[in-house]
């Protein structure tokens, strides 16, 4: 008997289906890979089952028996989990109250001290190591607040785990030991339901898969009778390649004294991911990487360029276009030519509850373009996100929708298209590509590097060493808070790279 | 597609239904303590529209209530809660009353009115600008620090009004009358009711300022802000600056109550002379659901309510003020309980 299986469900928002008919099943004890496109619907039809959506049609059986999920509780208790894309911790909470919270021990009263050695038991068995219990959520980095997650799925004893693009905010060794543990859940009996664009991950890991397209379902497979063509065939409906193999222009040599950013012996301390004396240049037209394992000092990096006013205390030297910008705001920077694509696009990019001209104009609230005396002319800037809404093919194409209401992938799609919007000379970009697509990633890498080519720099933050070889010119590997390394081109090694992430010598 | 302004005409229609709701049950309560709620219909149009004195009177009551929703709305689009109007508005109504003092020798009325009514927008808006400086400074609560103001703003302006300006002739606890040039003329029409063109110049301010936050790169910054503080940081936005001009304006808007009760009724400012106008102005703009243009009903409403508390006391036998208090309650529980309304429409599709 399948553990779960969906048989024609249908979930429409008005007269939109997000889902239609979609049929599928899942056996017990089985990794279950869920692909498709953004906004295919692969969310949505887990929020069905998840009970934070009612269905429209259709019929969602689990043990072979009908279910009607009429809220996360009820569907807690069937023994479902899901963590979501975008996380739902409760910020300023500690990690302890967020994952007992509704799964209190003892009667009417927090038996702290009971569930703790729980979850250190838990956290031993699976492997996830975690020691921050008593830290506030809004302190954990990205990553750490994913395995808070999952640990609470794991502390609820779920028997179907549906984890929506899990390794999309990762690190590749985390990635490993994410997927060893699901490999050690499985062999428990349980079930889990994985959301991927990675399709070799998926291929990989999962035992078998169903391929979503604009909300219906295209066909389930076999892993091992699959492979990474057939797959991404299914999803986009064409031929897809994998790796950017656009036009890389050759410059003359980059004289290094015309570094259009300079950081030198910057030190920021007192924060929780501090740095140490680092110093880099950034010249034009270059692609300069920067990688390292998560919560080495990339986050503090990114913010302070982005906005040294949020670090007083911060020394050392940092100009950007000719002039000092210590203690700078994010509007001169832009003045000056800068843009920004953020780490987290919700809660650092966008404004949920604004439809997208309002989320365009984030950053672009002064902009003479669309600003004169103060006031804004949003009918200069409709026109704009509707060529961004076309560039970027975002979906679902309209510019008076709010948006919480687009999917995740093409959230990122828009705070890039917005970030490219003001033709900036430098711009700062992190995780370009999370949680996107590949049909996608594609036309956001060949957006990167026209941008390149044309002869802005670019600093690139990203999580994927794959993604940092293909566009990079350079790659500054960070360490423990300081630059542990740099490779040029020539010298991109995937395991060398590695090598300095976790922390040996180039 | 669902655009924005059929989203804001849903919730105004869901406001009104709201409203009508509480009403509804208002009524049924009037009925079980054996009064006809058709009379007490009667009695509350009658005591609203029922001559053009009464009109006069609800739109008299109305003003001060559109000045402090507004004064609540405004910073609320910031993120910020404005416990504040009420002290804004005492500050800024003595004000107007001192600006009579010391322009004493003005003859031109216009100048008189310009003169006065700046100063209680300044003194309103200073008062507002505190807090909201004590909040990007320090971080201090803003619920805190503006309730604190209030009592500070009822002390001082007690002390000013019986060492510095009192009306000597006078055995009550209030200021030297305002000259003739600072009178503002009722119409006639309302035979008597203190209200006159005044009441046009705040619907064109609630106008203004809803234009001002929806056209201008301020109003931008300070929803951005209100909506995500992280990404309205991270995209160069100064909260400082957002939550002190916010501040400034909302207690200024506060302060003009001392238009209409200084210049346009008592012509002196009296101690205590507010029925807590700075308090009911926050369910003002919560009824409003913090939309700036939704004040203006909603004040009206209020004013409607409070007119007519009165009279249902005097001219019923049974419905005593404090049933009208809980009738306003009702509506006001109606309007407000947005998510009782998701949830009936829910219940409505799952029957389907
Ligand atoms: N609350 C909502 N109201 C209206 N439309 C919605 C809502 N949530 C999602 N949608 C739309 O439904 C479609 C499917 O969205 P969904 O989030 O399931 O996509 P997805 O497959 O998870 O994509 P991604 O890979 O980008 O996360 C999208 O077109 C999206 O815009
Ligand atoms: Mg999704």
């Amino acid at each position: 008997m399948s553990a779960l299986e969906f048989r024609g469900v249908s979930k429409c928002f008005g007269s939109f289906f997000a889902n239609r008919d979609l049929s599928f099943s899942v056996e017990p004890g089985t990794i279950h890979g869920l692909i498709g496109e953004n906004g295919a619907g692969k969310s949505t039809a887990m929020k069905a089952l998840f009970g934070i959506y009612p269905i429209d049609g259709g019929t969602i059986l689990i043990q072979g028996k009908p279910v009607r999920n009429k809220s996360p509780v009820q569907a807690m208790r069937l023994g479902i989990g899901m963590v979501h894309q975008h996380f739902m911790l409760a910020g300023p909470e500690t990690v302890l109250d967020n994952i007992i919270l509704g799964h209190e021990p003892g009667f009417l009263r927090l038996d702290r001290e009971r569930a703790l050695e729980e979850l250190k038991k838990i956290s031993e068995t699976y492997g996830l190591h975690f020691q921050k219990w008593h830290a506030r959520v809004d302190e954990l980095s990205v990553g750490e607040q994913q395995r808070v997650e999952i640990l609470k799925l794991l502390y609820q004893r779920s028997a179907i785990l549906i984890l929506d693009e899990p390794t999309a905010v990762l690190t590749p060794q985390e990635v490993t030991e994410l997927f060893e543990n699901l490999k050690r859940l499985k062999a428990e009996g349980k079930t889990i339901i994985l959301i991927s664009h990675k399709l070799k991950e998926v291929l990989t890991h999962t035992d078998s898969v169903t391929v979503l397209r604009r909300g219906e379902c295209v066909g389930t497979r076999v892993t091992a009778e699959t492979n990474e063509d057939e797959l991404a065939q299914m999803m986009v409906g064409r031929p897809v390649s994998f790796t950017y193999e656009g036009e890389r222009k050759v410059f003359a040599k980059a004289d290094e004294s015309r570094a259009v950013l300079r950081v030198e012996r910057l030190t920021i301390e007192g924060v929780s991911e501090p740095l140490r004396k680092v110093g880099f240049d950034l010249r034009p037209a270059e692609i300069l990487g920067v990688a390292g394992v998560q919560g080495n000092g990339q986050t503090t990096l990114l913010r302070f360029l982005s906005n040294p006013s949020r670090y007083r205390s911060a020394d050392g030297e940092y100009r950007f276009a000719g002039a000092n910008r210590m203690g700078s705001n994010p509007l001169a920077l832009r003045r000056a030519g800068m843009a920004l694509v953020p780490e987290d696009r919700l809660s650092e990019g966008l404004l949920l509850e604004q439809d997208l001209v309002e989320n365009y104009l984030l950053g672009q609230h002064e902009d003479p373009r669309f600003v004169r005396n103060g006031m804004i002319d949003r009918s200069k800037l409709r026109p704009r996100v509707e060529a961004a809404i076309r560039d970027f093919d975002i979906r679902p194409p309209y510019t008076n929708i709010w948006a919480s209401r687009l999917s995740g992938g093409n959230q990122q799609k828009l705070v890039i298209a917005r970030a490219l919007d003001s033709n900036p000379n430098t711009l700062l970009i992190a995780h370009p590509t999370r949680g996107v697509d590949v049909g996608a990633i594609e036309r956001i890498h060949e957006a990167i590097m026209k941008e390149r080519n044309a002869g802005k720099s670019i600093l690139l933050f990203s999580s994927e060493l794959d993604e940092l070889m293909d566009l990079s010119d350079r790659i500054l590997v960070f360490y423990n808070g300081a630059v542990a390394a740099e490779f040029s081109r020539r010298e991109f090694d995937p395991w060398a790279i590695g090598r300095v992430m976790g922390g040996g010598a180039k | 597609m669902k655009s924005t302004w059929y989203a804001s005409f849903r919730s105004f229609l869901r406001a009104v239904a709201g409203a009508a709701l509480g009403l509804s049950l208002g009524l049924l309560i009037c009925k079980l303590v054996g009064e006809s709620p058709l009379k007490v219909l009667h009695v509350l149009y009658q005591s609203s529209f029922g001559s053009g004195y009464d009109f006069g009177m609800t739109l008299f009551y109305t003003a001060p209530l559109i000045l402090t929703g507004l004064a609540v709305a405004i910073p609320l689009k910031g993120g910020l809660f404005n416990i504040g109007a009420e002290g804004q508005l005492t500050v800024g109504a003595l004000a107007a009353a001192w600006a009579g003092v010391i322009g004493a020798s003005i003859q031109s009325p216009v100048i008189a009115v310009v003169f006065a009514t700046s100063s209680a927008f300044l003194a309103g808006g200073l008062w507002g600008l505190l807090p909201g400086f004590l909040k990007a400074r320090q971080g201090s609560h803003e619920v805190i620090t503006t309730i604190m103001l209030n009592f500070i703003a009822a002390g001082v302006t007690a002390y000013f009004t019986l060492y510095s300006i009192k009306d000597p002739v006078s055995a009550q606890a209030e200021t030297i009358p305002l000259p003739e040039a600072f009178h503002l003329k009722p119409f006639a029409a309302f035979n008597g009711a203190p209200m006159g063109g005044l009441i046009f110049f705040l619907i064109l301010l609630a106008v203004g300022i809803h234009y001002a936050l929806w056209k201008s790169s301020w109003g931008y910054s300070l929803k951005a802000l209100g909506e995500n503080e992280t990404a309205a940081e991270t995209y160069g936005i100064s909260r400082g600056r957002s939550w002190m001009s916010s501040m400034f304006l909302a207690g200024g808007v506060a302060g003009l109550v001392g238009l209409v009760e200084v210049l346009g009724n008592s012509h002196r400012f009296k101690i205590g002379f507010s029925a807590d106008y700075g308090f009911v102005g926050i369910a003002v703009a919560l009824v409003a659901r913090g939309n700036i243009l939704g004040v203006l009903p909603s004040a009206f409403l209020f004013g409607i309510l409070q007119k007519g508390s009165a009279s249902l006391d005097l001219e019923t036998d049974k419905i005593t003020r404090d049933l009208s208090y809980l009738i306003q309650g009702l509506i006001i529980l109606g309007v407000s309980a947005e998510d009782l309304w998701g949830w009936i429409w829910q219940l409505v599709r799952r029957k389907k």
